[in-house]
Formats: structure tokens, sequence, C-alpha cells
């Protein structure tokens, strides 16, 4: 059965022909080699290095920057590529997410000329991968206090401390890693190899198994002076990174709740019981039902955000909304897809399971759901509830 | 009117589908002409009853294929207005360039055929069917298997023509045939296996099977998850290939939902399977409750013996 | 030197198709595609490009939306791109290949790459059509293509296997599917496409004359139903299913 996507309000009509043509190219890539291959990459729990080569030659990465050698393309393109990424694996998404949103946004917007000229052209292409080092063992949601230190020491900066949960760490070629520089948050570019740096892989993930997890670990790292990102001080640095990268998620979610949810349709329309297809059962309808619900609603947040990135007028709370919603109903469509499976659902004869504990991790990172909840309460309200201080 | 046929030829005698072709021409009536290029299976099809004549066109230009050349060379001798070919690859070329030559519309592979001339033939492959109305004169090409035969018991004249045609397509070298076999995903026919085969190495049977007829050999999920040897590229199902051939054969296959979401879509199912309350009965078109033990010599005795015309 | 590469515009193969009245319904195709032999075509197009060829002509006759199969065709390699734009739902073959023939005149090229049937027709006439109309010798069933100082080299699949063979001149070659790899666009490939103009023209501006219709569409209708699944005890009855999957299925 050829994969259709859920497109309910004809989001597709709204699209560019350019924009239609990435996202089938990404789409068809999709379909030839990963799906096809997916399920043995989980279950070894690797990321092969070909995806790598092959996303690079499609030249989607760092979708909306324009430049040294980065494609240009629209925020909507970037959503669509999310999207049909994440339709086949969340870790495949993070990989791109990562690379573009949050390695080479933050070189192209606060690096230096020589630093965009370095290392921009190399990632776009693929050849040159990186990786995003902020969040801490013992600071996640509270990056502002993390203890990652930098010292100048006159022809160098020293690096201590450690990073956790860092996709694409152990295969990196370079991190852009935020520390305290006297006690003000500044990006600092470490590269593979440079003294004191090692990037140990994370296993026994139940979760983005075709994804490479791993820690950052710098013990008096040595890094030349002009590794520091001179254009930006404090969280705004890495938020901005942040932002961009939950756009792309707010998309992403969608490709892959359409998976599960093509997934519960074909099955509930063959799978038959008490002498009738399970999808003429009542209580099965209104699971497609809300389902489908979800989705179309998911998407016209996305699209419509997509739109407001590209013309300017977004604020990071309009990207909290999306990233938050669309996560949790995807996560939801997700299980109830599963359900629907019945027992064939837990085998990785189908797709929904690995959906489910993949979105169990987006769903915490990039800002977990509960901090976009807060970030909404203080939009609204003008008061944080984030912590106890007044 | 005047019917002008073009014979068709394999491993050196006369391909049935030209005493089809006669049969056709009948359904329109009026005198046949069996034109044979290179000269070959002239005999036996002036042996055809309802042929008229027949002219063997021989010349050097028939030593290797060269579609121009060979439309070229029997070209001036086709005086009919129907003319009609064999729908294989040859067929179709032949009938097309002689068409052009000639300013005749070409119909392929056509399915009925009456007078008006009013033909059907299938499209989006087999998804739909089309009738069209062609008026003559005018180029068909012939279904095999579609018409039937006429029958044997006529004495044409044959009248031989030596002709010397440019040929402009030059054949270098033969290469062997590929060894490789089948992807699953492309042929037109599947011969899968599943746990009823009762072992991986009884596989051979299928392999041998699939190579006398020209078909891929696929397995279910049970199969690969039971048995190393079984490779999960040969997988038909769920997370495995889906296919969609013309015919697809399940051989030891119980049918559970994953492997038929692979197969279902397969123009023609036939399933092999002892057990007679088999779920894969419920979807194939040809079932047979049997051992495969018993059915693959069967098979393969009788789907060569058709398949080799 | 040019190369011309004939695409055609079809459902795509996983579309639905379905009749509606007397027509296969076409708003229900959500898919239009370049027709898969055709892809093959393409492929080797660009790869004779990448060997010399100086440009690669990409020709389709359609109605508007065929002008896509141009521009996936410039994502990947091609330089010019020529529309012969037309709202026909159906066209004989006296007309189709008189208009493609004047088309590949009008982009002066020698050399001629189709795919050797159509998705949608199921035919392929064009090819060997098109070749005679023009006097060009013509090599069917190929499945690699490659240049070498003017003559052209291929392998073609012959009634007893593959063959290799040779020709020069002018040539019309159709394609079935090779061992190759269709190459996918990338994005700075469909980017530039959007800079590549489309030579659209109505089949009057062609100058060529086309005659009153020699073939005419009376209806699609869909196959009959299957008749329901028949089920026989041994393997006695094999004979018997084999005979009716000749007759009945025709599938072998």
């Amino acid at each position: 059965m050829a994969y259709e996507a859920l497109d309910f309000y004809d989001i597709d009509s709204l699209l560019t022909d350019e924009e239609r043509m990435i996202r089938d190219v990404v789409r068809d890539w999709v379909e030839e080699r990963i799906l096809p291959n997916i399920e043995d990459a989980c279950r070894e729990g690797v990321f092969p290095d070909e995806w790598r080569a092959d996303i690079g030659e499609m030249g989607i990465l760092g979708a909306p920057l324009k430049g040294y050698g980065c494609p240009g393309l629209s925020y909507t393109a970037y959503g669509l590529i999310c999207q049909e990424l994440e339709r086949g694996d969340s870790g495949v998404r993070s990989f791109a997410s990562v690379q573009g949103s949050l390695v080479m946004y933050p070189i192209w917007d606060f690096g230096s000329e020589e630093q965009k000229e370095k290392y921009l052209p190399g990632m776009a292409s693929g050849e040159l991968v990186g990786c995003f080092g902020l969040t801490e063992p013992d600071y996640g949601s509270n990056p502002g206090d993390m203890i990652t230190k930098a010292e100048d020491k006159g022809d160098y900066f020293l690096l201590n401390g450690a990073k956790m949960w860092i996709t694409n760490g152990t295969i990196a070629d370079l991190a852009v890693v935020w520390a305290k520089l006297d006690g003000v948050i500044r990006g600092f570019i470490v590269e593979k190899g440079d003294e004191g740096f090692t990037a140990p892989e994370m296993k026994g993930k139940h979760s983005l198994k075709a994804s490479i997890t791993s820690e950052l670990v710098f013990q008096d790292c040595k890094i030349p002076k002009d590794r520091i990102l001179p254009d930006v001080k404090g969280l705004r640095g890495p938020f901005s990174c942040l932002n961009n990268a939950r756009f792309g998620i707010s998309w992403g979610a969608v490709g892959a709740a359409q998976s599960c949810f093509n997934s519960a349709k074909e099955y509930a329309l063959s799978r038959i019981q008490f002498g009738h297809p399970i999808a003429s059962f009542q209580l099965v309808q209104n699971k497609l039902s809300w389902m489908l619900r979800e989705i179309t609603k998911g998407q016209l947040l996305a699209y419509h955000l997509g739109k407001k990135k590209d013309d300017g007028t977004w604020i990071p709370e309009q990207i909290s909304l999306a990233k938050m919603n669309n996560v949790d109903m995807a996560l939801e469509i997700a299980r109830m897809s599963r359900d629907i499976h019945g027992a064939n659902g837990i085998l990785d004869e189908y797709p929904v399971m690995r959906h489910m504990a993949n979105l169990e991790s987006v769903k915490t990172y990039e800002g977990t759901h509960d901090i976009h909840n807060l970030i909404l309460g203080r939009h609204i309200t003008g008061i944080q509830s984030f912590t106890r201080e007044p | 009117m005047d019917i002008t046929i073009i014979s068709e030829v394999s491993n050196d005698s006369l391909h049935p589908v030209t005493a089809q072709m006669v049969g056709a021409a009948s359904s329109i009536g009026g005198p046949v002409s069996v034109i044979c290029p290179g000269g070959f299976g002239s005999v036996e099809a002036a042996k055809i009853a309802g042929v008229s004549r027949v002219i063997s066109v021989e010349g050097d230009c028939f030593d290797s294929y060269d579609s121009m050349a060979w439309s070229g060379a029997i070209e001036p001798f086709i005086e009919g207005d129907l003319v009609l070919t064999s729908s294989s690859t040859l067929g179709r070329e032949l009938s097309s360039a002689i068409a052009a030559k000639k300013g005749f519309p070409v119909v392929q592979d056509i399915t009925s055929l009456n007078d008006g001339i009013s033909v059907t033939r299938s499209i989006f492959s087999g998804k739909a069917i089309e009738e069209l109305e062609v008026s003559v004169p005018c180029a068909l090409s012939i279904r095999a298997n579609a018409f039937q035969p006429a029958d044997v018991g006529g004495e044409a004249e044959i009248s031989t023509v030596n002709v010397s045609q440019q040929v402009s397509v030059a054949v270098k070298e033969a290469l062997a045939k590929a060894g490789e076999r089948l992807d699953v995903a492309e042929a037109d026919i599947v011969i899968s296996g599943g746990r009823g085969m009762g072992n991986p190495s009884n596989f051979s049977h299928l392999y041998e099977l699939a190579d006398e007829i020209g078909a891929a050999v696929g397995a279910s999920r049970a199969a690969v998850d039971t048995w190393e040897e079984i490779p999960h590229s040969m997988q038909v199902g769920q997370t495995g290939k889906t296919v969609t051939p013309n015919l697809y054969i399940a051989v030891g296959i119980s049918g559970a939902i994953q492997h038929l979401a692979g197969m279902r879509s397969s123009k023609y199912i036939l399933a092999i399977n002892k057990d007679p309350e088999a779920p894969i009965f419920g979807i194939a078109d040809y079932g047979i409750v049997a051992t495969w033990e018993e059915s693959i010599p069967a098979l393969k005795e009788h789907l060569s013996a058709i398949m080799s015309d | 030197m040019g190369v011309a590469v004939l695409l055609k515009q079809v459902p795509d193969t996983t579309a639905k198709i379905s009749v509606l009245g007397t027509r296969v319904d076409e708003s229900a195709i959500a898919k239009w595609s370049i027709s898969p032999y055709d892809e093959y075509a393409l492929e080797s197009a660009i790869a004779l490009k990448e060997s010399g060829v100086d440009e690669l002509v990409a020709i389709t006759c359609g109605p508007q939306r065929a002008s896509k199969c141009l521009t996936e065709a410039a994502s990947v390699g091609a330089d010019r791109l020529i529309h012969i734009l037309t709202d026909a739902d159906f066209m004989d073959s006296c007309t189709l290949q008189s208009i493609l023939s004047s088309a590949i005149q009008r982009s002066g090229c020698d050399i001629v790459l189709c795919g050797k049937q159509a998705a949608d027709t199921n035919s392929g006439s064009t090819g060997p059509g098109v070749a005679s109309l023009l006097g060009y010798s013509c090599v069917g069933s190929v499945t690699e293509i490659s240049m070498d100082g003017g003559k052209i080299s291929a392998t073609r699949l012959g009634n007893t296997g593959l063959e290799k063979i040779e020709v020069g001149g002018p040539c019309v070659f159709t394609f079935d599917k090779g061992e190759v790899e269709l190459r996918r666009p990338n994005v700075r490939g469909i980017m530039m496409a959007k800079k590549k103009p489309i030579e659209s023209i109505g089949i009057e501006e062609l100058g060529i004359e086309i005659g009153s219709p020699k073939t005419s569409l009376k209806s699609h209708f869909s196959p009959p139903e299957k008749p329901p699944g028949q089920k026989f005890e041994g393997a006695g009855s094999i004979e018997i299913v084999v005979s009716k999957l000749r007759d009945e299925a025709n599938v072998i």
C-alpha cells in the first residue's frame, strides 16, 4: 500500500512547487533507505554513516540558513523536511535538527566570519557532524545554573565540566558548548581531538535507539581563543538555537503521528475479528477520528507558525505552544495506534511502538512539556512559576 | 479486407500466437497472408487453416535483430489493410515501425477484436480496460492466449523473396544471462515459502521451480525468524517487502495478517497448504489443500510445460 | 551534440485507478509522476551528458500539470525544457508520434532516449514509431548506454538474453529497467530548476499537419470482478489449476 500522508485540510495546496518537491525528495529517501532498515538499526542501536552521507547529499541540513553553502529555504520547507524525516524515525530527525538548528545556526548567527567559513560549508554537506552541549547531568530544565566552566588562560581557554544527553556527540567533529566564563554563559566551539575532550556514548536507551546519544566530558580541555562565539552572551544564545529546533520538532511530531495513524488505519481495515474488520467497530472509529482531528490541528499550527517564522512576526511562546501540543498529541496517537494494533503492535513489524518510545524523549527534550506549559502560563499572566523565588 | 500477419517465432519454431492471430483475423474476414521475417517458421505457417499465402522474406539483415531494418525489409510486402503482430516486444516494435512508415494508427496488446474495428486492451497494468475504435487501414498487436487459434490443415503457397537491407545496429557480444535471482519486489511471479516448508534446505525446491519459470522467491516472517538461512531480504510482509506480482504462489504459509499485508495486492494468488483451515485460503484465488512435497513437482511439471511455449 | 529525452507524465504507479462513468477518474489521482521506464531513460541521459554531450533537452507532451516532469528533469540536470501543451485526453499513435518527432527536430538532437512503454497505456509504440518517422535507427529494451567518441554502445535485452550493441548516427533508444540507480534531485538542483525556463508550445505552433483522429476512445471500464476463490483437494488438481492460471487468470 502506498503511503498517503494524512492531510485532511489540504495543507498541500498551500505549499509552493519547490516545497512540495523538497518534501517528496525526503519522503522518497525515507521510503527507500530508512523504512527498510530502521528496525535493524534500532535493534543494534546504531545510526548508519550512510544516512549521514545521504542527508548531506540531499542538501537539507541547515535548511533556513542563507549563505556559506547553506540551502536558504523557507521555514515551511524546513518544517516539511523534519516532518518527513520523523515519519521515518525521530532519531533520524534529531540528527538533522541538532546539525542544522543547534550547531549550524549558532555559528551562522553568533560566529565570526572565519568560524562561518570554516565550519558551515562542511556541515551543510554532511562531511562535518556537530553536536550541542548545553544540558548537564544536574542541569536540564535549569540551564542557567550550569557548572561547566571556561577560564581565560591568556592564549587559550580551559574548559571543565560535563554535558549529558548530547545527540551526535560521539560521532561529532565539533561541539558548540555553552559554559560560564566569569559567570556569564558563552558559546565555545570544541573540536574532536582537542586535548582533554572525550565524548563517550550513552548505552541502554529504550528510546531514540537509532540515534547516537553521548556525554561530553571536559577535563582541563584546552581550546584556542578563536573558538569562542563572539556575538552572544547569556541564555539568549542557547535559547535561540532551541527555538529553531523546537520549530522543526513541531512539524516532525506531525510526521510521526501521520505514520502511526496510517499504520492504525490500514491495520484496522485488514484485521478481522468476529467476522468483521475492526475498522467497523465504533470504539476503533472513535480513536481514528480523534487522531485525524489532532493531526489536522497540529498541521495547521505548524504551518501557520512556519509562515510567521518566514515573515519574522513570531514570538518564542508561539513555538512553545506548537512543540508542546504537537508532541503531546503525537505521543497519544502512538499509544492509541499501538492499542488498535493489539498484540501485533508490540512487534517491530509495525512502527508504532518505536515511535511511541521515541516520542517519550521528544516530549522531554528541547524543553519538557511542563516547561513549555509554564512558558505559556508566564505569557498569559506575566508571573513566572518555574521557581520558588519571588 | 486483406489481412497481413507477421509471424512470431520462438526457439526456432512457430510460436502458437501465430495461429491465434489467424484465428483472430477470422472475426474480421478476408484473405490472410502471413509474412515470415527471415523465413523462420514459414512451413508451419503454411499449414494453418485460413492462411491464403505465406511470404518468406529472407536476407542477411535477419541474422541479428534491428527493428528498423526488419520493418524496412518487410514493409514493401505488406498489402493488407489490417496488419497483425504478436504483442511481444519484437511484435510491438515491428508493428509500430511499420505503422509509422505506412501512416497507419497502431494499437498494442489487444484482447478482443470486432468488426468496426473495435478493440479492447488493458491499461494501467490491468487496473482498467479501454475500448477503442480504430479506423482502417491499421496495425494491431495481439496478446497471446487471448484468441482461439485457427486449426491445422491449411496448404498455403510459400513464396520466397530476398531482400538486402541496411542494418545499423551491430551486435558486438552476447552477454551471459545474469545469474542473479530476480527481486521479489519486481518479478511478475513470486513463489514464497513459509514455516510449512519444514526445513530451510527445502527452499531449494522453490528455487528450482522459480528458475524454471522465471520467478522470484520470497519467504514469510515466520520462516525468516525461525531459520537463519532464510535472510530478511526475502521476507514478504509488513516489514519485509510489499509485492504486487501477477501471480503469487504461497507454499506452506498460513496467512497471518502481517504476511497478507505484503502480498494482498497481487493480481492472482495461488495458495498451497496441507491445512484446509489455513487463513490464506480466505484470500487465495486458487487454493490447493496438499503437501508441498507433492505439489512442487507437479507445479514444476505443468507450469514449465505451459510456459515454455 | 545534444540528447533529447522524452518524458511522459502518468498517474503514480501507487495511485488508485478507478473508473467513473466511462473514464478513469482523474480527480481521484493523488499523485502524478514521470513514467517509470522514462526515469531510466532520464538517468541514462544525464549520465551521457556527464560524458561529454553538450545539451540535454527534456520533452513532454501533455496538459499544464505535465510541466512538473520537466521541472523534475531540470532538477537533475536537463538544460532545455520543451512542453508541447495539449488538453487532449486521448491521442492516436500517428498524432502523438508526429508531434514528438517535430519537437525532436526542433530540439536539434540526434540521440533520443525514452522509456520502452508508458505506465498508463502500456503500449510501447512511441519509440519505434518516432524513429521510423525521423528515419533514425532504433534500439529497444536498453538497460545500459555509454558513449565513446561519437559512437554509442548499449546493452539491450534481446530474445536470447543481454547483448552489447553499437550504433552510429541518429538513433532512438527505448529503455527497460536497468541496473543503474536513479539519482535523487537534491535541494540545490530543485532550486536551480526554478530558474530554467520551459518552452511551452501549442500543437498548432509546430507547423505540422494533423489529420483527423484515426483511433478514438470509446470508453474505459473496470476489469471484470475476479470470481470467488476456488479450493481444490490434493496435488492431483494442480494440472487443472495451472490451466486455469493460463485460461481464466491469464497470468501465464
